[in-house]
């Protein structure tokens, strides 16, 4: 389950850890930690969701938009009173739930790209949120108190964060689900040769299916974790490019656009490292503009770097074409 | 087939019903850059200036994105469908300048919010940003008596509102024992937001006071404190009426915010708008800066102004 | 005879300690075919890279124009000449066939525009068409060709920078029986007209029918090198693998059982006018034979649940059975061995191991959670059951042979208990000795009680190893040979419909 791709992310975070630590040993200090530890659990959360869909050969762009839609959703139900935080909270992982299921339908058995099936979702959800809230701003009036559900969500237990708590059992659960189960295998099948998978008897489509399913329904948790944490959601803003930095966690993970490739380790570590390298801006005073230079940048030398370290699949594909020759008197 | 046939039929009834209006009606657009609560006030203001302007079709528009090019595309339309005059808030005028221009060759070109003095806009009516940084100076001054250290956060730095609230704010500063050391931009995004403030306050814990240059920036350093048990320790300036940001105000632990009037600019825009299409330009200064000064709001005036906003946007 | 055209001179090529190529002469003049056969392994590949310039060889000369050369670079491979058409062909199925022939050497008009000459595109490409008898449009799509036509558009590409030498690698491999018929009346044709052509193939008989001069490779070195009467299959296989292949035919133990795979009426989406009946009993191999385009693949993707079944009945032991995915298919005891392994076999990328549990996931598998220690227990059981040749499980299955890969194919149906199992070109790219291993392994399987259907293009195959075999034609059976009356002619006439065998 670790991989020797991941050691070499966790070492990369470790380098660039100390070197923010030995500028500004603030870094280190508990509010920070326990600060970034809450948005590692709130980006990792839509970040594991997202590697199953790449896992799967495909992709999700709608993560943002569902994250704003459901966010408006969740605050305007509960903000208003209409429903008790707990169910408001159940009905929006069931949407999550429903809109996974769609893309999945729309993806598997209808056969349209992913890529388009979600881009067509950015732009739904991202235009329903504005226009359910007219375009305004929903969130909790001044004084108002949820006590539980706040607790729940933005809680902390000995300065560690119960998003980073959910988000770590989350992980372990996915963990599980897609290293050792059945589902799993099958799911890593499918994304790296969906023909022979489906000659070995897999039921393909319902594999795609579930991998949206987990997906959005995933992306619906995190939802509610960040409309808690920013507590005021503009339908406009909220939740733009959170798909990218899902899908740049994965990738940093290890994570193969191709599909059939990744970790579960590997994308909370990717996670880890987006938020270390967003602290970080932050604490040495880089401007904030060059936030996402920066992020890109390190992303770059990061897959990079992974390139030139470890084994390379297509190393081996390449091997695999030539005759095999070579193969059996080199290998 | 059908379809596309049905398509045309509504597309040209709807033209058809387009010119009509124009025909009886002129129309007079105001065209925010982008969707906010802060706008529902100019939208109020219109909404009464329309009552007292019946001769014309007054319509408040909001582009898709917050982006110069959606903008530009949305003011051509209402040029295409016969506007007679546009106020505009644009999202980026000092590179929009030949872009405004085209739109202002059409039919007059307002500006608001935002101003763009290098084209051929008839008037800006609108805030001066500068003065409101100047008067949350005037804020930081009152409440830090002893003086103090400052961050601030905003959306974009690099924004001429920004920019300029900002520098209105260390002229101000300028002398005393206030100072403004950093100011962290979050690209709007409400979530890079809270942590600009955590990190912020993980980075420097002996802040003395937090500014928030954008209506969303205060509520979260509002919250930010709160949960760390901060909240009266840290003086916050605030700008805008975020209802948090009052809420705060009222309770104490807000020193106070700076509200620029979006209802009168929408409601005197419009009707300076009207008056320019009559032949009356004797709403116009010789600038050219139609200003709707900014106000402090503390404690003392928070309830009456809560109640003020109410009723304008209740109506 | 003819004049020398190239001569490789004491060629030596070795990686590390390892010898690849050892001190290898051969001379091809012009207007000869030269076939070069031996096991995979033998050096052939190696020794057509050092030809093609993209490996330098460590020791020797490659000697043309009358000059020595120590090593070929690519440019200087193709000044001389050289031309491959490989056995995975390397066409952008997406452009027309003169796009392709001219690909990169595109006719400019328009000057500094730089635009492709359509018009003259195509002039040119018509007559090299002609030239090799293709009966399809410049402008055709390739997409829109059979592998045979392909073939004869990458040979097209090389005729157009006007090669010397054809380097022709497993030619026929996907070909069909009239396909391949054709390309070898091209390959004479092109000989005739002053081509020097090297024929790479595992089909011996065409090798024998072509071949002015054989060369056997072993491990590296020219064993043999043949020319007149010893160019004889039985003499090149013993060469190639040092001892006599035994007779391929083996019989089965005990004579057929009952049916074990009855079709009755079968309709597919391949022809659905014609239906399609025939046993298969427990303990035979049955051959079917017939042209590409006869309904073969077509049947079997329709009993393995790929297609629909358009109409009819499947029966497995007697009981009729509903399959309308390989899901069913798999629940059924009904297994394929498919045409394309590398991609519809396996996982390339994936190791052995998980390329052998894939379908039986769940059997290896405790609530849910898969037993890692199940399925490496149950993949080193097949690795040695069918002499997978891999250090280790875990390596991926891309790192193998052809045959291996195929044996790993068989791996995955055979830790699932088959009934029936359907294999679509068994030996496809095997080497020999693999192909007798896989042939041996089908017997035992018969033996054990498993039917099989063997779908095969390659005629010694259909007849050296089926007990009987079913001839389709257009979508219905047009016969059923049993052992006795079993020819290469019987077969064949059956396939094109009855008629002459060389009619089209």
């Amino acid at each position: 389950m670790i991989k020797k791709s991941d050691l070499w992310l966790l070492v990369f975070i470790l380098v660039v850890g100390s070197a923010v630590a030995l500028i500004n040993p603030r870094f280190l200090s508990p509010i920070n930690l326990s600060n970034t530890a809450n948005l590692i659990g709130l980006f990792g959360i839509f970040s594991v969701a997202q590697a199953f869909v790449i896992i799967s050969g495909g992709i999700d762009l709608s993560a943002g938009s569902v994250i704003a839609l459901l966010g408006v959703l969740f605050v305007d139900l509960v903000a208003g009173g209409t429903l008790p935080p707990g169910f408001a909270f159940l009905l929006v992982v069931v949407l999550g739930c429903a809109i996974g299921a769609i893309h999945g339908f729309l993806v598997a058995r209808v056969g349209l790209q992913p890529f388009i099936v979600t881009l067509c979702g950015l732009l739904i959800y991202r235009g329903i949120a504005r226009w359910y809230t007219e375009d305004g701003t929903a969130g909790f009036p001044f004084d108002a108190s949820f006590p539980w559900l706040e607790w729940l969500t933005s809680g902390r237990l000995y300065g560690i964060p119960h998003s980073l708590i959910a988000f770590a059992a989350i992980t372990v659960v996915m963990a599980v689900v897609l290293h050792k189960s059945v589902f799993g295998r099958h799911l890593f099948a499918v994304g790296r040769n969906e023909e022979a998978a489906r000659y070995s008897g897999i039921d393909t489509r319902r594999v795609t299916i579930a991998a949206y399913f987990i997906c959005s329904a995933l992306t619906a948790i995190a939802a509610v974790f960040i409309a808690m944490y920013t507590r005021s959601i503009s339908p406009s803003s909220h939740g733009n490019f959170y798909e990218l930095y899902a899908i740049a966690a994965a990738v940093l993970g290890g994570c193969s656009l191709r599909g059939g490739e990744g970790s579960i380790a590997g994308v909370v570590l990717g996670t880890v490292l987006l938020q270390v390298l967003q602290n970080l801006v932050n604490l040495l005073g880089v401007p904030s503009s060059l936030n996402f230079a920066v992020m890109g940048s390190v992303i770059l030398v990061g897959v990079l770097a992974d390139r030139h370290l470890s084994t390379r699949p297509n190393h081996t594909r390449r091997q695999a074409r030539q005759s095999s020759v070579v193969v059996r008197s080199v290998g | 087939m059908t379809r596309s046939l049905l398509g045309i039929l509504a597309l040209s009834a709807l033209l058809a019903t387009g010119s009509a209006e124009a025909q009886d009606k002129k129309t007079l657009a105001f065209v925010v850059n982008g969707a906010s609560d802060f706008w529902k006030l100019a939208e109020a203001g219109v909404k009464k200036a329309q009552a007292e302007l019946p001769a014309y079709d007054l319509q408040f528009k909001y582009p898709e994105q917050a982006a110069a090019a959606v903008q530009q595309r949305l003011m051509e339309d209402l040029v295409a469908a016969g506007v007679s005059a546009i106020m505009v808030s644009a999202v980026d005028p000092k590179s929009s300048t030949a872009s405004l221009n085209a739109i202002g060759g059409q039919v007059p070109l307002f500006t608001t919010d935002s101003d763009a003095p290098d084209t051929n806009r008839i008037a800006y009516i609108g805030s001066s940003n500068t003065d409101a940084g100047k008067q949350a100076g005037e804020i930081a001054l009152k409440a830090l008596p002893e003086g103090g250290k400052c961050i601030g956060f905003v959306g974009l730095p690099g924004a001429d509102n920004a920019r300029e609230r900002i520098e209105g704010m260390k002229s101000v500063l300028q002398g005393s024992k206030v100072e403004l050391v950093d100011v962290r931009g979050d690209d709007i995004d409400m979530t890079r937001a809270k942590r600009n403030v955590e990190d912020a306050l993980a980075a420097n814990p002996d802040v003395d006071c937090m500014v928030g240059f954008y209506s969303y920036n205060p509520p979260r350093i509002y919250e930010v404190l709160k949960e760390t048990g901060k909240l009266g320790a840290v003086t916050v300036i605030a700008f805008d009426e975020d209802p948090i940001t009052l809420g705060g105000v009222r309770e104490g632990t807000i020193a106070g915010t700076v509200v620029q009037q979006p209802y009168e600019w929408g409601y005197q825009g419009m009707k300076l708008m009207a008056a320019f299409l009559e032949g009356d330009q004797s709403g116009i200064p010789e600038n050219k800066l139609v200003i709707v000064p900014t106000k402090i709001i503390d404690k003392s005036n928070v309830d009456a102004f809560e109640a003020e906003l109410k009723s304008r946007i209740g109506g | 005879m003819s004049d020398l055209l190239l001569t490789l001179n004491r060629i030596s090529k070795t990686y590390g300690s390892v010898t690849v190529v050892d001190d290898v002469s051969i001379r091809i003049n012009t207007g000869e075919v030269v076939g070069l056969v031996g096991e995979n392994g033998a050096g052939k590949s190696t020794l057509m890279k050092i030809l093609g310039g993209v490996v330098a060889p460590t020791a020797g000369s490659i000697d043309f124009d009358g000059e020595a050369h120590p090593r070929l670079t690519v440019a200087a491979s193709n000044r001389a000449g050289i031309a491959f058409v490989h056995q995975e062909l390397n066409l952008f199925d997406n452009l027309s066939v003169a796009a392709n022939v001219f690909i990169g050497r595109e006719p400019r008009k328009g000057g500094l525009l730089n635009l492709v000459d359509e018009a003259e595109l195509v002039r040119r490409t018509a007559p090299l068409l002609a030239q090799l008898g293709a009966d399809f449009s410049p402008d055709a799509r390739v997409a829109d060709l059979s592998l045979a036509e392909r073939q004869l558009v990458e040979i097209a590409k090389a005729l157009s920078v006007n090669a010397r030498l054809l380097i022709l690698d497993e030619p026929t491999s996907s070909l069909t029986a009239t396909e391949t018929e054709r390309l070898l009346v091209t390959v004479d044709r092109l000989r005739s007209e002053g081509v020097s052509i090297i024929l790479i193939s595992h089909r011996l008989g065409e090798v024998e029918r072509l071949a002015d001069r054989v060369v056997v490779l072993r491990d590296g070195r020219l064993v043999a090198e043949l020319v007149g009467t010893d160019i004889a299959a039985p003499t090149m296989i013993r060469h190639m693998i040092g001892r006599d292949l035994k007779a391929l035919y083996v019989p089965p133990a005990a004579a057929p059982g009952n049916p074990i795979l009855e079709l009755v009426d079968i309709r597919t989406v391949g022809r659905p006018d014609r239906t399609v009946s025939l046993d298969v009993r427990r303990g035979e191999i049955l051959g079917l034979a017939g042209l590409i385009g006869s309904g073969r693949t077509e049947l079997a993707r329709a009993l393995f649940g790929l297609d629909p079944l358009l109409g009819g009945t499947i029966r497995i032991n007697g009981e009729a059975v509903a399959i309308d995915s390989p899901r069913a298919a798999i629940a059924a005891g009904l297994y394929l061995v498919p045409e394309d392994r590398k991609l519809s076999g396996l996982i390339l990328e994936f190791p052995i191991r998980d390329n052998i549990a894939l379908p039986s996931l769940r059997r290896f598998a405790r609530l849910w959670m898969v037993d890692e220690d199940a399925v490496d227990v149950e993949a080193v059981r097949q690795r040695d059951g069918l002499d997978i040749r891999a250090g280790s499980v875990r390596m991926p299955c891309g790192s193998l042979s052809g045959g291996n890969q195929q044996k790993v194919v068989l791996a995955k149906w055979l830790s699932m208990a088959p009934r029936v199992l359907i294999f679509d070109e068994p030996t496809r790219g095997v080497d020999v000795g693999a192909k007798s291993e896989i042939y041996h392994r089908m017997r035992d399987l018969a033996d054990a009680g498993v039917g099989i259907l063997m779908i095969s293009s390659d005629m010694e195959e259909v007849i050296g190893v089926s007990d009987r075999v079913a001839v389709m034609h257009e979508g219905a059976i047009a016969g059923i040979l049993g052992r006795e009356e079993l020819s290469e002619h019987a077969v064949l006439t059956r396939a094109v419909g009855r008629e002459p065998v060389h009619s089209e």
